[in-house]
């Protein structure tokens, strides 16, 4: 029977890739200190979160049936704590909330919500929807998610997943508060292992021997290189399938690509937009002082960093634009000629497959039976011989 | 949250659990709450929409399934009811006789892929195979090839076996891409069908099952053991038997349906259980005398030019003809309604959540005396 069990339920683009990474790679060492982070898979939460919330994701949602039941039943059986956490439980209904902590079953729910202030979070976001095969500008991205309607699916998802005080009403209602744990992003210039203190602290990892080594994260992308993929997508988005968009678009281009353009102007919010999230952001601070629920950091983080100079990724120019393309090209053309030593090497070992059969039918006895076979084919007599015939030989075997 | 609006809320749902059908903004009663979580208005709207559709009182049981039913896929959250509890946070409360079918089809959708998955597939109909039976592989239309392949294998008449003739049925293009896109929403899903199309013309190709040459070539078939089958009265002689039954093709409603249960079912069984389920919704999923889709006017020049294209590839490659290859050319009829409307679905959605007569009665297939299960 679990005793404790902490459910990381978001927010997106708050450090949660490297945290999963660390808890994958790290579960013998977990276990043996009572802590359960039960995946066989990087994703594994991932798509424990599509099965809870029914949600089709392109494709991948095939491998989800039925993944959140057997994550929920290794919970509820483990003797100590565990660790549930992917960013997209964020979006998780009352229902599904409700459904999720009663599969928990009697052990004591903690949950952790990873937050990040909304002067980043909103050029983040932006970034996340281009790399997910949307070619929505910047301006119309601010606009939609303005929109106090959220009528449409990027901003009722945009708020589902990064309304911090609305996820924490879903998921944290039935909670005493000293059981809701905020971790918040630490400023810009902030030191880089200060995120993964306050995360550890939170997940009572402290003192344990971890390889904190970061093999995974979800890296951002320049103002240039994000303007690139953007229009990139406005010519494939439409004929290229998911399946083939992850591994082209996304992993080759983006995460393995564009995102070394380290030195490229980063994004953030024009000046309108930044007094907007930072009013908002305020309001926020204030309702989540109120609550008073256990925060690993400070809340005035959330309030996020002064407006600096904004560099529009809708106005980048072809000659700022060429440079990341030119990477693009020549990344695209590296990967299709792996592809094309993949395709060759398997044409060989069907040709050398092929010839090991011919070798062994070129017997006179193969050849005779060949020619009688295809004779009889031709008649629907012959058929009927050959098929008793063959019924004979198959129960005398 | 504050309380105000609460009981009123909680009285509505006890009304539409109970089979009314008043609408919200004429709802004055309260009630104390029954469960701690409100379900959303997309829930509530669809379950009012089925209180209305019935002619006997829903089962509370049922009402309380779709109480509970998520939206399926990325779209809206449950929405709160305007009037009702006031939040500063979250979605924007609506009045839920304004939410449209498409939010309604999702929660519809998730109640009729779990029927489905309730249900089980249909055992398919199949008996020992003659052994003086013409060896066949069909390819091309898969309304036609689906059915045709069932009702052989069903007749002992199964496909394959050595050197087999690739039976390669055609259609006027239009017609053919029309009909690969629905057979996709009978099997595992599919784009929508104006964004199906429009990855196509795009890519300047055609789907496997709608490029015949491809098809054939596929086989690695002869041209002598080749027919290219535009004629279907002449399909049956080409695989062995006299008749073929009538073959159904599924309205845009029907095939739009399939399409977004199939994407749900895809998330409650293994991905190779749902092509039967789905099989099994075609065969029992009720006929409403809708059009099918049909390929709109903006698509018409590249679907003409892709058949020309198709035709003059055939014709190099020589394989026999059953009819004739201009049968290939486009013949839309102008009038023709081009895509699936979403009040035509949701009607049909509810339909099949108010009469479970599609899962209970049995079907044509089922299997009989001498006939073996596989």
């Amino acid at each position: 029977m679990s005793r404790r069990v902490l459910l990381h339920v978001g927010c997106p683009k708050t450090g949660t890739s490297y945290l999963q990474d660390v808890l994958l790679r790290n579960q013998s060492v977990l276990r043996e200190h009572g802590i359960l982070y039960p995946a066989e898979r990087f994703d594994e939460h991932f798509l424990a979160a599509l099965d809870l919330m029914t949600l089709p994701w392109g494709g991948i949602e095939t491998e989800a049936v039925g993944v959140w039941d057997s994550l929920a039943a290794q919970v509820r059986e483990w003797h100590g704590t565990s660790i549930i956490s992917h960013e997209i439980f964020a979006r998780a209904t009352p229902t599904q909330v409700e459904r999720a902590l009663a599969s928990l079953g009697d052990a004591e729910v903690h949950l952790v919500l990873s937050v990040r202030d909304l002067v980043r979070q909103v050029p983040a976001e932006w970034q996340e929807n281009v790399k997910h095969r949307s070619h929505i500008t910047y301006e119309r991205f601010l606009r939609t998610i303005r929109d106090p309607e959220r009528d449409s699916r990027i901003g009722s998802w945009f708020w589902a997943v990064q309304e911090i005080p609305d996820i924490l009403e879903r998921w944290g209602s039935s909670l005493p508060p000293e059981h809701v744990h905020l971790v918040t992003v630490p400023p810009p210039g902030s030191d880089r292992g200060e995120l993964w203190r306050r995360f550890s602290r939170t997940f009572g990892l402290d003192d344990l021997p971890l390889d904190l080594t970061a093999e995974r994260e979800n890296p951002s992308l320049g103002v240039p290189e994000t303007a690139l993929l953007r229009t990139v997508n406005e010519r494939v988005t439409s004929i290229i399938a998911p399946p083939d968009y992850r591994p082209l678009v996304r992993e080759t281009l983006a995460h393995q690509t564009l995102s070394r353009g380290v030195a490229s102007a980063r994004l953030g919010l024009p000046p309108d937009d930044h007094a907007w999230a930072r009013r908002l952001s305020r309001e926020w601070i204030d309702v989540l002082a109120e609550r008073g629920y256990d925060v690993a950091g400070s809340l005035d983080d959330l309030l996020g960093p002064d407006a600096g100079t904004f560099i529009d990724p809708d106005a980048v120019g072809a000659d700022e634009l060429l440079p990341p393309a030119l990477d693009a090209i020549s990344a695209l053309l590296v990967e299709a000629a792996r592809l094309r030593a993949v395709e060759e090497r398997l044409h060989e070992e069907l040709r050398e497959a092929r010839e090991e059969r011919d070798r062994a039918r070129r017997t006179t006895t193969y050849r005779v039976k060949r020619k009688v076979v295809t004779t009889l084919e031709g008649s629907p007599a012959g058929r009927g011989t050959l098929d008793a015939y063959r019924r004979l030989r198959g129960r005398k075997a | 949250m504050t309380t105000s609006g609460a009981g009123r809320v909680h009285g509505w749902v006890a009304h539409l659990r109970a089979g009314g059908t008043t609408p919200w903004r004429a709802w004055t009663g309260d009630a104390e709450p029954v469960t701690r979580t409100v379900p959303g208005a997309q829930q509530l709207e669809l379950l009012r929409r089925i209180n209305s559709a019935a002619d006997i009182p829903v089962p509370t049981a049922l009402a309380d399934r779709v109480l509970a039913a998520p939206a399926a896929g990325r779209g809206k959250a449950d929405l709160p009811l305007v009037g009702g509890p006031a939040s500063s946070f979250g979605p924007r409360p609506v009045d839920p006789s304004l939410v449209g079918p498409h939010e309604l089809l999702r929660v519809a959708s998730v109640l009729l892929a779990d029927d489905l998955v309730e249900l089980g597939p249909d055992p398919v109909r199949a008996t020992w195979a003659r052994p003086w039976r013409r060896r066949y592989r069909l390819v091309g239309d898969p309304v036609v090839t689906v059915a045709a392949r069932e009702h052989l294998r069903g007749r002992g008449r199964p496909e394959g076996g050595p050197r087999p003739f690739v039976v390669a049925v055609g259609a006027p293009l239009d017609v053919l891409l029309a009909h690969t896109w629905t057979q996709r929403c009978f099997e595992n899903g599919s784009k929508p069908w104006g964004d199906w199309l429009r990855y196509w013309r795009e890519r300047d190709q055609l789907p496997a099952r709608v490029d015949l040459l491809d098809s054939v070539r596929r086989w690695d078939a002869r041209s002598p053991l080749v027919r290219v089958v535009t004629d279907l009265d002449r399909l049956p002689r080409q695989v062995g038997v006299r008749h073929l039954p009538e073959v159904r093709v599924p309205g845009a409603d029907q095939a739009e349906l399939a399409r977004r249960v199939a994407a749900v079912v895809g998330l409650r069984v293994p991905a190779a259980e749902r092509p039967a389920l789905m099989r099994t919704l075609q065969r029992r999923i009720p006929d409403t005398g809708v059009a099918p889709v049909a390929v709109p006017p903006a698509e018409h020049a590249w679907v003409a030019a892709s058949a020309a294209r198709l035709t003059r590839h055939l014709s190099r490659a020589g394989y026999p003809v059953v009819g004739d290859l201009a049968d290939l050319a486009p013949h839309a009829a102008p009038a023709a309604a081009t895509g699936p409307d979403d009040q035509q679905v949701l009607d049909l959605a509810i339909a099949m959540v108010v009469d479970p007569a599609w899962r209970t009665r049995r079907t044509a297939g089922h299997t009989t005396e001498g006939q073996v299960e596989r």
